[in-house]
């Protein structure tokens, strides 16, 4: 089989179109809207552009149109001319076109730049001259009448090749009033019939005679099949549009696009400006930066950390790591809980968690309770006295704790800890990891032992052998 | 190319506000199962380094992402991988060494800066915040520090929080993260991203201020300032996809392999609520359009800065329609400028002052007619001696 498209529209042609193969084009660009689509689709679409070949010469050979044009790359022309041929008809190359680099035969070089080109051949029941499809070469009128265009149609489209224009589809798109578009005129361009010349409306009822005969002498050649799915298109709804002289279809099955000449505005220049208007209207809530800053974390250099943005990725991190721990408790508390903002990460991830802190510094302690609402059971006080405070709260004990053992008083501080508590988690903050490198040479400095099993980075559940700091 | 491997195509497990996926959610088009061999059988016949993506690629099972990172770790070395952080296990971080996975994680801030990365409640959305944190700590702890993506938007970048946002910056950089990237937010039209776009201002303004930071911060790299001022000399071999004449119906720059192992396009480009497939051939209407369409009506004509922006990303366009110029343009415009006049006070030479500009203009006009988008380097190099 060859590989032709079908000019769009019929000629005559227009002096300059930007898309010379605008069918070739259009049907490259074809996005399928799926992998469904495309299995059912792409295959019909294939039989369809041959079929409308088919047709098309088989109109020429009836004379019901005096000849028609097709596309086809260099290597295609001469099985082009051997098809026709045995319809007893003659094809005669009358203009070519550089195609698309993607589509150049691998082998063809630059110095055989005719195997580059597209090539408009045309095909009639005698051996015809390129004159019969210009637009210059006759009264276009009467061009576009021999090419099968409906009177109507014929003057309307001898009056936009007059006024410059080339691309009817383009045109129509770009009118104001673009409803009414019916799938079989917009899917024109994919040279794939019903509709083979450009109309002069989207409702011209000559132009819609002329499509039934075209799909009436498609079942009459055999391609019932085939015709039935153009009727199938016929229904589709469509999107379509022309911005900027680019045409782009939206149908269920597929887009596709193509670079017109219509449509494309004129000439002017002006340098970009700022605009305001983009980004609306502020709609969401901003709290001002004092909020922010408070939020993200108060208090840090008290309780270890270089800046804010270190705490929270420290105690965030101190989260993530001991989720299986946090998973298998009911209680837990922060010692030294700064202004809870451990306790509120704890809580975002274990929300029925019940939590308690300890601060002795009353700022941070109050900091903690706004933090943590009204609910939240921060212990103020010396240490001793709030440990002493969270064993009468929670008598059966506490499942984790939460320590940084620089902030602990001393070791009878650990031990009062370990009293109330079932779990000791040790926590590395800035000025822990600074000073001593490593979860397990902070907690050796200080006579502890860590838990075996996977390296902890910046937290580490405390042996339950160890009672006491050494 | 960046071959972006999508098993879920954009399921995701948090709803950011101003995802340009959220389109293709609500339509229902998002895959429930994949196909892991089509899939593989697709990266195969590619050949090329792929990224792990989403919507967000940890939703896919482990031992399957373990069967594509080893394949990526095989085939290419290593894989690379973006995800929101948030469902990243301790038992990952293994095999994130074990096969060579280059992290990317998307945050846009500690804490309530990333709050516009909603993920259901604000309790559950700085639950998700804190686990990315963790996970970015994690990584550079392990050795293995991530790139940052950050979208500006004015949770994170608002006048009053972008002090903030350049300390975090400065404190990841202390981490040990070395790359950031950012992007501006997206404009769908979602609900939920109402309000969160900064004005062109801001986001230039934002963009000033992090620039000037990233001369502070020798140890972290914004790549987007870098490209702009290598596309202003020229040079484009390694810039990314948004300076790069993208053709939303066969996105050169990204390529995705779908859950069925069929190739799409860059997400970024679907604004209809479809995946729409890859079309047989690349071509370059857009820029062609764009060159000659008056700015007023959303080209770039006359444009000094057209080789070097070329109209920006399409999934950015005025409008949401592809065919017209990014609506970030006064942003890329004003960064251009700074950018142009620091390199010509250093003396170099900008394709934008250039003589040269109209016939490299028109060289590519004439390459993108004919369907072919030649490297701007290569333009540039003087012509070979017969």
């Amino acid at each position: 089989m060859t590989s032709a498209w079908l000019s769009w529209p019929r000629p005559p042609l227009a002096a300059t179109p930007r898309e010379p193969v605008v069918t070739k084009a259009a049907m490259q660009r074809i996005s399928f809207s799926g992998p469904q689509a495309r299995a059912l689709w792409q295959p019909r679409l294939e039989r369809l552009g041959a079929t409308a070949v088919a047709i098309e010469l088989e109109m020429v050979r009836r004379k019901q149109i005096a000849a028609t044009l097709l596309w086809t790359a260099y290597d295609d022309i001469e099985a082009l001319t051997e098809r026709a041929s045995t319809i007893s008809l003659h094809a005669k190359p009358i203009k070519a076109s550089l195609g698309y680099a993607a589509d150049w035969p691998l082998e063809a070089s630059i110095g055989e730049p005719k195997r580059l080109l597209d090539y408009a051949v045309l095909i009639g029941t005698v051996s015809l001259d390129a004159p019969m499809a210009e637009p210059a070469g006759d009264d276009p009128v009467q061009v576009a009448m021999r090419f099968g265009y409906p009177a109507c149609c014929a003057r309307s489209w001898a009056d936009h090749l007059r006024r410059g224009g080339s691309d009817p589809l383009a045109a129509m798109l770009g009118r104001e009033d673009k409803t009414g578009i019916h799938a079989h005129v917009a899917l024109a361009v994919l040279g794939l019939g019903p509709v083979r010349h450009a109309p002069c409306s989207t409702d011209c009822s000559a132009t819609q005679d002329r499509a039934r005969s075209f799909l009436d002498l498609g079942r009459e050649l055999g391609f019932v099949e085939e015709i039935g799915w153009l009727e199938e298109i016929a229904d589709w709804p469509l999107g379509a549009s022309l911005v900027n002289g680019i045409a782009e279809l939206k149908t269920a099955a597929f887009r596709c696009t193509w670079l017109s000449d219509e449509g494309a505005p004129r000439a002017r220049k002006a340098a970009p400006a700022l605009r305001a208007e983009r980004g609306k209207a502020v709609a969401i809530g901003l709290g001002d930066s004092d909020d922010i800053i408070a939020e993200l974390g108060a208090g840090c250099e008290a309780v270890g950390f270089e800046n804010a943005f270190a705490m929270r990725s420290r105690f965030s991190t101190v989260v993530w790591e001991q989720t299986a721990a946090l998973r298998h408790a009911a209680t837990a508390v922060h010692v030294g809980c700064g202004d809870g903002l451990l306790l509120e990460l704890i809580a975002q991830t274990r929300p029925k968690l019940t939590l308690y802190g300890t601060e002795e510094d009353s700022a941070l302690a109050e900091a903690a309770r706004r933090r943590l609402g009204p609910l939240s059971r921060v212990l103020g006080g010396t240490g001793g006295e709030a440990l002493a405070a969270l064993a009468g709260l929670a008598p059966e004990g506490i499942d984790l704790a939460f320590v940084d053992p620089e902030r602990l008083d001393d070791g009878e501080a650990l031990a009062a800890i370990r009293a109330t508590t079932r779990t000791v988690i040790v926590i590395g903050t800035d000025r822990a990891l600074h000073r001593f490198k490593d979860m397990e040479s902070l907690a050796a400095s200080m006579g502890l032992v860590l838990l075996p099993g996977r390296a902890a980075r910046v937290s580490a559940a405390l042996s339950p052998a160890m009672d006491r700091l050494h | 190319m960046t071959v972006e491997v999508r098993p879920l195509g954009d399921k995701c497990n948090i709803k950011c506000r101003y995802c340009y996926q959220e389109g293709i959610r609500t339509a229902g088009n998002v895959p429930k199962r994949y196909d892991l061999d089509a899939i593989m059988a697709t990266l195969d016949r590619l050949a090329e380094p792929f990224s792990l993506f989403g919507g967000e690629i940890m939703m896919t099972r482990r031992p399957d992402l373990e069967r594509l990172m080893q394949l990526g770790f095989d085939r290419h070395g290593g894989v690379g991988m973006q995800t929101n952080g948030t469902l990243i296990e301790e038992l990952d971080i293994e095999l994130f060494r074990k096969y060579r996975v280059r992290i990317g994680i998307s945050i846009d801030g500690p804490g309530p800066l990333n709050d516009a990365r909603w993920a259901g409640s604000l309790p559950a959305t700085r639950r998700a915040t804190a686990r990315s944190e963790a996970v970015i700590e994690t990584l550079c702890r392990e050795g293995m520090p991530p790139n940052v993506i950050v979208t500006l938007n004015r949770m994170n970048a608002a006048p009053a929080r972008l002090g903030l946002l350049c300390e975090w910056i400065g404190f990841l950089g202390s981490l040990g993260v070395r790359k950031l990237r950012l992007h501006l937010l997206e404009q769908d039209e979602t609900e939920g991203g109402e309000g969160l776009a900064l004005t062109a201002q801001e986001n230039l303004a934002a963009l000033r201020q992090l620039r000037r930071l990233e001369q502070k911060l020798p140890s972290i790299q914004f790549d987007i300032f870098a490209e702009m001022a290598a596309m202003l000399r020229g040079d484009d071999a390694r810039t990314s996809c948004v300076f790069h004449a993208c053709d939303p119906y066969a996105t050169r720059a990204v390529v995705g392999v779908e859950s069925d192992g069929r190739l799409g396009n860059c997400g970024r480009t679907n604004k209809d609520g479809v995946t729409h497939l890859r079309a047989s051939r690349e071509a370059f209407e857009r820029q062609l359009s764009l060159y000659r369409t008056p700015q007023d009506n959303g080209g770039c004509q006359g444009c000094r800065f057209f080789l070097a922006c070329k109209g920006n990303c399409p999934g950015t366009a005025i409008g949401g329609d592809w065919r017209m110029r990014s609506v970030d343009c006064p942003v890329w415009f004003g960064l251009f400028e700074d950018i142009e006049t620091e390199l010509l006070a250093s003396g170099e030479t900008v394709i934008s002052r250039s003589d040269r500009r109209p016939e490299l203009e028109a060289k590519m006009i004439a390459a993108w007619s004919i369907g072919d988008n030649p490297a701007l380097h290569s333009l540039l190099q003087p012509a070979e001696a017969p």
